[in-house]
């Protein structure tokens, strides 16, 4: 394979392109201080960001929805071949958009330096001499490439999606008046199986210390159960998941009512709704419910 | 007799909320043939197409459904009271796709796929339903599994997950771009 491109700036050779590694950031052209962009637009730039990066370098990171994204931006500003990436240059290009930032924040960044990382380990496999080629046709870049392939499908079907997305938001169907609960807050999260499964194991966890009972013969039914279930949420309109079925006393009781309320959620008769994640699970009647007995 | 059963099913259509399904006319219409329903369905929805209507049928999700013109998005919204439906950020439109063309997938796949923790963009489809947790993959810490939903199809607009471009029909829309 020919190697065509040499030189990583590294901390041992500084790129000349790179004003020096003790130097302060200051001399850089960066129009804002990276530290005031507010987190929330980190969190969720604007589509669209990335095309406004022809700017040179007075982009910031943050435009970027990661370092695949930055990577492919350089390989179309750069007009390289994706399938023959010039390691060198690729790297020397991605650590000068890094070099900007005058502080990393580690928990948003890291996956930066890791791409940084493993271009730089891409090179020192094609530069290092080895005494037998270990497998002579793979290319250490091949797998990068694969990935960089991948993604830009995936930012392609984005654009895709973007523009049905945008289609779809001037129509309407009837569905959109039928919300759920309509008075009740967009925030709140139908929890799924796994989370109320998730919840009475952490109540019988809880219960595992409390010592052991004697064990009444009692004649349960689940149709009596979900009666129950029923009167009580109308009479207090929701329940606390968790707080009703540790209720119980045994065991046996306490699982016939975990069914009988997956049974209710099932029939969609009940709701269950977390309100924020890591609250507590609510149990509540559907309100259509009330409205099919009256038809009845 | 087709016409008759088009007016039959613009009936059906117009009291479903959720796309009505094929499955679901045989069950409300076992004596008619899927052979009588086809073309007459077609039938329907040209008529609509054809008229100057402010609604017209569209084939989402399996099923059929009414729905307006997208000249009569003001009026609508202002009807509804909603300023604009909510679009989603590029962080999660991305795992979204991400989601939809690996499926089914783990969070750490598609972290994988993005280069990015994805852990936030999934709860927030997940809450948007757009994605489901369908199991647990069997591999070590069992992770959960993802992949879209129906109602991924209804707010692409689309019919099918088949409907979305393949990966040959990406690869030529991204030299289209870079053309």
């Amino acid at each position: 394979m020919p190697i065509d491109d040499h030189q990583i700036p590294g901390p041992g050779a500084p790129d000349p392109r790179i004003p020096g590694g003790e130097a302060p950031a200051a001399e850089l052209v960066l129009p804002a201080p990276p530290s005031e962009t507010p987190p929330a637009a980190l969190a969720a730039p604007a589509i669209g960001s990335s095309a406004r990066a022809e700017e040179g370098y007075q982009i910031r990171l943050g435009m970027f929805e990661g370092p695949l994204d930055l990577l492919l931006f350089l390989i179309k500003k750069k007009k390289i071949d994706i399938q023959d990436i010039p390691i060198a240059i690729i790297t020397r290009e991605y650590l000068e958009y890094l070099s900007h930032k005058e502080r990393i924040n580690l928990d948003r960044e890291a996956e930066f330096l890791l791409m940084a990382a493993l271009l730089i380990y891409i090179k020192s496999q094609i530069l290092l001499p080895r005494e037998q080629p270990v497998e002579p046709d793979i290319d250490p870049r091949k797998e990068l490439v694969d990935r960089l392939v991948d993604f830009q499908r995936i930012k392609a079907a984005v654009g895709v999606l973007r523009e049905r997305e945008e289609e779809q938001s001037q129509v309407w169907r009837r569905a959109a008046l039928t919300a759920p609960l309509p008075e009740a807050d967009l925030d709140l999260i139908e929890v799924s199986l796994f989370d109320l499964a998730e919840s009475f194991f952490t109540m019988l966890q809880r219960r595992q210390g409390e010592s052991l009972q004697v064990i009444q013969g009692k004649e349960l039914s689940m149709d009596d159960k979900m009666d129950e279930i029923v009167a009580l949420l109308k009479e207090h309109d929701f329940l606390d998941f968790l707080e009703y079925l540790g209720a119980h006393d045994s065991l046996e009781e306490a699982l016939l009512a975990f069914f009988c309320l997956l049974e209710l959620i099932k029939a969609r008769l009940v709701v269950a709704i977390q309100e924020q994640l890591f609250h507590t699970i609510k149990v509540w009647l559907r309100k259509e419910t009330s409205f099919a007995k009256v038809n009845e | 007799m087709t016409e008759n059963m088009s007016r039959i099913l613009e009936a059906l259509i117009f009291i479903s909320v959720e796309p009505l399904t094929a499955a679901k006319i045989a069950e409300v219409l076992p004596e008619v043939s899927p052979e009588e329903i086809e073309p007459a369905l077609r039938d329907l929805v040209a008529q609509y197409e054809a008229s100057d209507r402010a609604i017209r049928i569209v084939q989402t999700a399996g099923g059929y459904v009414f729905s307006t013109k997208p000249e009569f998005d003001p009026p609508v919204r202002k009807l509804l009271q909603i300023e604009r439906k909510k679009k989603l950020s590029g962080q999660a439109l991305e795992a979204l796709s991400a989601v939809a063309y690996h499926q089914p997938v783990t969070q750490a796949e598609i972290a994988a796929i993005r280069g990015v923790d994805s852990s936030y963009s999934l709860h927030t489809l997940l809450e948007n339903k757009l994605i489901k947790i369908v199991g647990r993959k069997d591999a070590p810490g069992r992770p959960l599994l993802y992949r879209t939903t129906e109602k991924f199809l209804t707010y692409f607009g689309l019919n099918a997950i088949e409907d979305l471009p393949s990966a040959e029909e990406l690869k030529k829309l991204m030299q289209e771009e870079s053309a």
